[in-house]
């Protein structure tokens, strides 16, 4: 009796799964997301309600931080991450690999011009970044090897808004801040505060990743997802005020309040114009400039000419992706 | 003079009784952390998780951080809002818990508000400080009060609520004054129960130092915790916290241990 129930349900999960993946490859694909979604994510939004289209549905997790989204992938709760787990991957040899750089980081150094006005000024002098093996410890490092000057000390103040309310108390007096709040200095205290140019910074600020058994077994989903998220990419850096259409059309962040909606044509206008949404979801070339970068930070240890890119990188699914949509 | 003897004999049997009974306190106590230690090093090397490292590894790691002196530097900045938070909440928290056990004016002023920041999750107020007293040392002074505070002031209160009445009766009709019936009979009695208090708030002064230099601003091992994770050097990870428990344990253990010495005579020998 026990056994005949048995089969009956065997037969019922195999039939299920049996329509499951028919005709489309109908999939519910986790990622596992360390902030929470907002105005910068709008395109990934957007890409995951197309992929939803064509059967992939994108269940989207919100978690705490990054490092715990490349737990949750690692331990199998998550299918895809968003994030940089380059250490993760070096340190304790992780079996995930990213596979679409899906922006590259835009940070804005800014100073007090009361007492500081470029580069130079700030030799033996006190800086405020986000945290310690951050991007933005990366940048402000780099750009000090590049001008030839050493901070006096280099203070830690996680979160942009809270470094830019600082700026504006008169607390620090240089620091680095993200775009909206680059913004939000011009326009409280236009005049007061200046930015400082930064070249040649094209490092990965968030990529997907997956460990290196589902980028092959499931292939085919990775493969809707990429190429959603290039052509939403493309489309907003062509005409970044598409967004605010999109938004309304498939209805996402409906909650979100008056003031930040506002935010979001300057945001996608300004990430479009710094090429902040790689096209083509990244290169060979640009992993190895990420080896050098995130060696700075702190995130790699080693010559970084030393690293292999394919240790961490797998380029097959953007790869045909570019075949697809093309250049 | 025989009996003498015997008594000295027996005097001496037990103290060689309870010295054995002490040194076989000590092996079952070092045979259950060394399994503690067998068990981490076990499933860190199955391993349970990718981010889960050995003990052999933990403990290098911290001989790491202590050659390096990391550890150490770090360990001095943390003490700051520690040691200031709890000292201030240790004479804050005396202060008001036995003024609120003395005058039911204050008593109904001040129970309310620390029974509820005593139940409140001030993991989640931690934010709201830091809007009104900004990123530094003030606030992570504030949370550590918050925490510790409460337990103290509420002890402090119960210890001179439960002051025997037949001692303060005695003392009154022994035509004392209201400020000998506090300093000697009130005080005293309730001090084994304060101090208790005191040992409490020092325990939750641990957790709040750490969860503000996690929620705030990454300083001291709070920085060492957050930096090692965000670069995957679990080990290192591993080993702060567990460092932080130890010091925290052992400064338990050594307060508990003093109060027994200057309170509880009956306990002294157990």
């Amino acid at each position: 009796m026990k056994r005949s129930m048995l089969g009956i349900a065997a037969a019922v999960a195999a039939l299920g799964m049996a329509l499951a993946g028919g005709a489309r490859a109908d999939q519910t694909v986790t990622v596992a997301f360390g902030d929470v979604p907002s105005v910068e994510s709008l395109a990934m939004l957007v890409a995951f309600e197309r992929a939803r289209e064509r059967g992939v549905t994108v269940e989207l997790v919100s978690v705490e931080e990054e490092d715990i989204a490349a737990q949750a992938v690692v331990s199998g709760q998550a299918d895809i991450g968003i994030g940089t787990p380059y250490a993760m991957i070096q340190k304790v040899k992780a079996p995930i690999r990213m596979f679409l750089q899906m922006s590259v980081l835009r940070f804005y150094p800014v100073v007090n011009t009361e007492f500081y006005r470029e580069w130079k000024d700030l030799d033996g002098q006190e800086i405020a970044v986000h945290s310690r093996g951050s991007g933005t410890e990366a940048i402000m490092k780099l750009m000090a090897q590049k001008h030839g000057i050493a901070y006096s000390s280099i203070s830690y103040v996680p979160g942009s808004e809270v470094r830019a309310g600082a700026m504006l108390e008169g607390t620090i007096k240089a620091t680095i801040v993200d775009a909206a709040n680059r913004r939000l200095l011009e326009e409280k205290a236009p005049g007061r505060f200046a930015v400082l140019p930064i070249e040649g910074v094209n490092a990965t600020d968030e990529a997907l990743y997956a460990s290196t058994e589902f980028l092959t077994e499931h292939a085919a989903a990775v493969d809707v997802i990429v190429e959603e998220l290039l052509k939403v990419a493309r489309e907003v850096t062509a005409d970044p005020a598409s967004i605010v259409k999109l938004r309304e059309q498939y209805g996402l962040l409906p909650d979100l309040p008056a003031d930040l909606a506002a935010e979001i044509e300057p945001y996608f206008a300004e990430s479009a114009a710094a090429q902040a949404f790689p096209a083509n979801g990244g290169s060979a070339a640009a992993a190895q400039d990420d080896l050098a970068f995130y060696g700075l930070a702190g995130q790699l240890e080693g010559d970084p000419a030393s690293l292999n890119v394919a240790d961490f990188w797998d380029f097959g699914p953007t790869e045909r992706a570019v075949a697809k949509l093309g250049q | 003079m025989a009996l003498a003897r015997r008594m000295d004999e027996a005097a001496a049997s037990a103290a060689s009784d309870s010295a054995r009974r002490g040194t076989r306190t000590l092996v079952w106590r070092l045979a259950s952390v060394g399994l503690f230690c067998t068990t981490w090093e076990i499933a860190g090397r199955i391993p349970v998780n990718l981010a889960f490292p050995p003990f052999s590894e933990v403990a290098l790691a911290f001989a790491a951080m202590l050659a390096d002196g990391s550890l150490p530097r770090a360990f001095l900045v943390t003490l700051q809002p520690l040691v200031l938070g709890v000292g201030l909440s240790a004479v804050l928290g005396v202060v008001l818990g036995v003024a609120m056990g003395l005058r039911p004016g204050i008593e109904w002023l001040g129970a309310p508000v620390f029974i509820v920041l005593q139940a409140a999750p001030v993991a989640a107020l931690v934010p709201l400080v830091t809007f009104v007293y900004g990123i530094g040392l003030a606030s992570k002074v504030i949370v550590v009060m918050l925490l510790a505070l409460p337990v103290i002031v509420l002890n402090g209160y119960k210890a001179v609520r439960n002051v025997n009445p037949s001692l303060v009766a005695m003392c009154r009709s022994f035509q004392g004054t209201p400020a000998q019936v506090v300093l000697k009979v009130v005080l005293p009695d309730a001090s084994p129960v304060i101090f208790a208090g005191l040992r409490l708030g020092v325990s939750a002064g641990f957790i709040g130092v750490v969860l503000a230099e996690l929620l705030i601003t990454p300083t001291g091992v709070g920085d060492l915790i957050t930096y090692h994770r965000a670069v995957a050097e679990y080990a290192h990870m591993y080993a702060v916290i567990a460092f932080v428990i130890v010091f925290s344990a052992v400064t338990l253990a050594g307060l508990q241990r003093l109060e027994i010495a200057l309170f509880r005579p009956e306990k002294r020998t157990a």
